[in-house]
């Protein structure tokens, strides 16, 4: 295999079973990624099946009232609600065409599992998501999205029953049947998985730099996104690597704060190391134990981020920033409030971080990916505000 | 190379006799209990041993030895406290091969080249990363090298030719072969089809010994897995054979290994000429 690495990071750490199954993956991928055909066809589903081009939204009253040009990139308006289907149509096209029947996916949110249902619905495939108990629980609605499409939900009990578990789950799926096609939902684990999955979000990126140049007559000061195994964020990203002037940076979960040790900050918090195949930034202890992360985002509570922002940091490309789960909340409160907007609360980390630093970010041109739409968090959001509102009744 | 594993599988190949390695979760029932169970080992005549090292996430591990590894976890178990005990089998006068079993991060996130060291000090003799394939295994083959480790890489049934033939020429001491696709645990029938693979993987191997594991239980599957190799492996059955006798456990870990070291096809000539 070549080019498996993003400068240290990366790699293919897979058990020998699936050696053979990602060298097939990755010469199927270099050979249909430039072939016209297969591009035709994965662009015509995104236009007129997936709903692309997404709109760019010009935030007029946050950005008044933090005195910021704020800028949306709507993947919230992508069909099923989230940028995950990008790269989902993109890989079950893919294995469709190597003459797979079975894919195999994990979800945390639940998006890109509803994702994967919906383009094994479309395509005709055979579709199982692996979800941790405690994801299937605080994201039921995307569970009964992917049961109403026809996929069967394998609700994992092991670890901590998050996003974790469910890949270690998917990937154990994978090792007893080789001949599936394992769907991976972010721009993590073994090579081709990182770079290919990137390349199917690309998309994003290059929507929205055009869009910015047309909409606001030039390019943005900062791209943003949030960053859970960091496929959104790299879809931006990749678009403005040569555009000095851009500043990029990626917001990890803050949970309950750095020092609680209650987050899935991995830049702040981690060290390297290697999970679900590949050598990056990790939350482990001093013996290797991968440690528990939280955060009130099912998409962000992860513990290992993505090769290639592990590089872009390294090489000080890309700045890696968190939000408190507290913060994200806040942002899920003004964007619904003041833009008529509900964003996932992955995607609200990101506007929270800007909505922080209004302060740096004074006059600044700001494009924020918003990963997804906060359908499936009305169950998080509503619990949390009525323990908010019976501990200020035990306050007063 | 001065190598208890490399000695012990030397001679297992020129003589044409039969072995087994016996898998145990290091700090499953405590790591008094796992040294008292390298004794046993050692006593029940199998040729040498893999000491797992548990891991929170094992993606290669079925749910048995997956619930050892929380279970060794809980309890306290570290990279260095294995070490430590390994070090006390040596000086209690234990000599069985040990290979040291576990995922790329527990073992390789304080740098390779001090931990190969550790471990041989403590009385190691090779190391089997399941998450770690012949194209990422240099950093770990040159400090295994500099420490006298014997390095062991996989066959598995979905590899091909050239990868198989790789990993032997990566390995020493033996070939790890995973008698099917799949986790550890469920059981391996050795029809014709699995012991055909094996036959392939004997053939591509040059003179390196193979050792045959995932889901050998009971004594005919020690018989069928050594007609073609030279060692089978007992993991998840002997893990959780451990786990049921309680206090008995290393009583019941001995007389079940020598029921299976009986059990090797112990074959004068040539192993190919069947
Ligand atoms: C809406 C949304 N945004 C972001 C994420 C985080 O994933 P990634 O970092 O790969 O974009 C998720 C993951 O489930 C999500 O559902």
């Amino acid at each position: 295999m070549k080019h498996t690495r993003f400068g240290p990071y990366g790699g293919v750490f897979a058990p020998e079973t699936l050696m053979a199954s990602l060298e097939e993956l990755e010469d199927a991928w270099r050979s249909l990624w430039s072939d016209l055909g297969f591009r035709a066809r994965l662009s015509g589903l995104l236009r007129d099946y997936a709903g692309r081009p997404t709109a760019l939204t010009h935030a007029e009253r946050l950005s008044e009232e933090f005195g910021f040009e704020l800028w949306l990139k709507r993947e919230d308006l992508l069909h099923t609600g989230a940028h995950k289907l990008n790269n989902a149509l993109g890989q079950c096209l893919l294995a469709q065409a190597m003459g797979k029947t079975r894919i195999l996916a994990e979800t945390g949110a639940g998006q890109h599992g509803v994702a994967t249902a919906t383009a094994c619905a479309k395509l005709g495939l055979d579709c199982v998501v692996y979800m941790g108990s405690v994801d299937a629980q605080r994201q039921r609605p995307n569970v009964l999205r992917m049961q109403l499409m026809g996929a069967r939900v394998v609700v994992v009990e092991h670890g901590q029953r998050t996003l974790k578990d469910a890949i270690n789950e998917a990937m154990r799926a994978w090792v007893s049947d080789p001949q599936a096609h394992y769907v991976l939902g972010s721009a993590l684990g073994p090579h081709p998985f990182p770079s290919m999955v990137a390349a199917f979000h690309e998309v994003i990126g290059q929507e929205a730099r055009a869009q910015i140049l047309e909409q606001a007559g030039d390019l943005p000061d900062y791209a943003i996104a949030c960053v859970g195994g960091g496929s959104n964020a790299i879809g931006l990203f990749r678009a403005f690597l040569e555009d000095e002037s851009v500043r990029l940076v990626g917001v990890e979960a803050g949970g309950e704060g750095i020092d609680s040790g209650r987050h899935a900050a991995r830049f702040a918090g981690g060290s390297p190391g290697v999970l679900h195949g590949c050598f990056t930034w990790l939350l482990q202890d001093d013996d290797g134990q991968i440690l528990p992360t939280h955060s009130v985002s099912a998409g962000l509570d992860y513990p290992a981020v993505g090769p290639e922002h592990a590089d872009l940091e390294r090489r000080q490309r890309a700045r890696y920033e968190s939000a408190s789960d507290e913060v994200a909340l806040r942002a899920f409160a003004a964007l619904s409030e003041r833009e008529g907007i509900l964003p996932a609360l992955e995607s609200s980390h990101a506007v929270g971080w800007v909505m922080e630093q209004a302060q740096e970010l004074q006059g600044k041109r700001l494009l924020v990916n918003l990963s997804g739409r906060g359908d499936k968090d009305l169950g998080t959001i509503f619990a949390l505000r009525q323990e908010g509102a019976s501990d200020a009744e035990v306050l007063s | 190379m001065n190598n208890r594993l490399h000695r012990v599988t030397r001679e297992l190949r020129a003589s044409g006799r039969r072995g087994l390695s016996p898998y145990l979760t290091a700090g499953d029932g405590g790591l008094d209990q796992t040294l008292d169970l390298l004794h046993a080992v050692e006593a029940s005549g199998a040729s040498c041993c893999e000491l797992g090292v548990p891991f929170s996430d094992p993606i290669a591990d079925g749910p048995v030895l997956q619930a050892a590894a929380d279970r060794a976890l809980a309890a306290g178990t570290t990279v260095n406290r294995i070490l430590a005990m390994v070090a006390r089998f040596r000086d209690n006068g234990g000599s069985l091969p040990i290979a040291l079993m576990s995922y790329w991060n527990p073992l390789g996130h304080r740098g390779w080249p001090a931990f190969c060291s550790e471990a041989a000090t403590a009385g190691i003799d090779a190391l089997i990363v399941p998450d770690l394939p012949v194209e990422e295994g240099g950093e770990v083959m040159e400090a295994a090298a500099a420490a006298e480790l014997c390095p062991i890489f996989f066959a598995a049934p979905t590899s091909s030719e050239r990868r198989i033939r790789a990993s032997a020429a990566a390995s020493r001491g033996f070939l790890y072969v995973v008698g099917r696709t799949g986790v550890t645990g469920a059981g391996t029938t050795f029809d014709s089809s699995a012991l055909d693979f094996l036959k392939g993987v004997r053939a591509l191997a040059g003179d390196l010994p193979l050792a045959v594991g995932f889901g050998i239980r009971a004594a005919e599957d020690v018989a069928a897995a050594t007609r073609y190799a030279d060692l089978a492996i007992v993991g998840t059955a002997l893990v959780e054979r451990i786990h049921r006798a309680g206090a008995q456990a290393t009583q019941a870990a001995e007389e079940y290994l020598r029921e299976l070291v009986a059990a090797t096809t112990s074959v004068s000539s040539s192993p190919s000429s069947d």
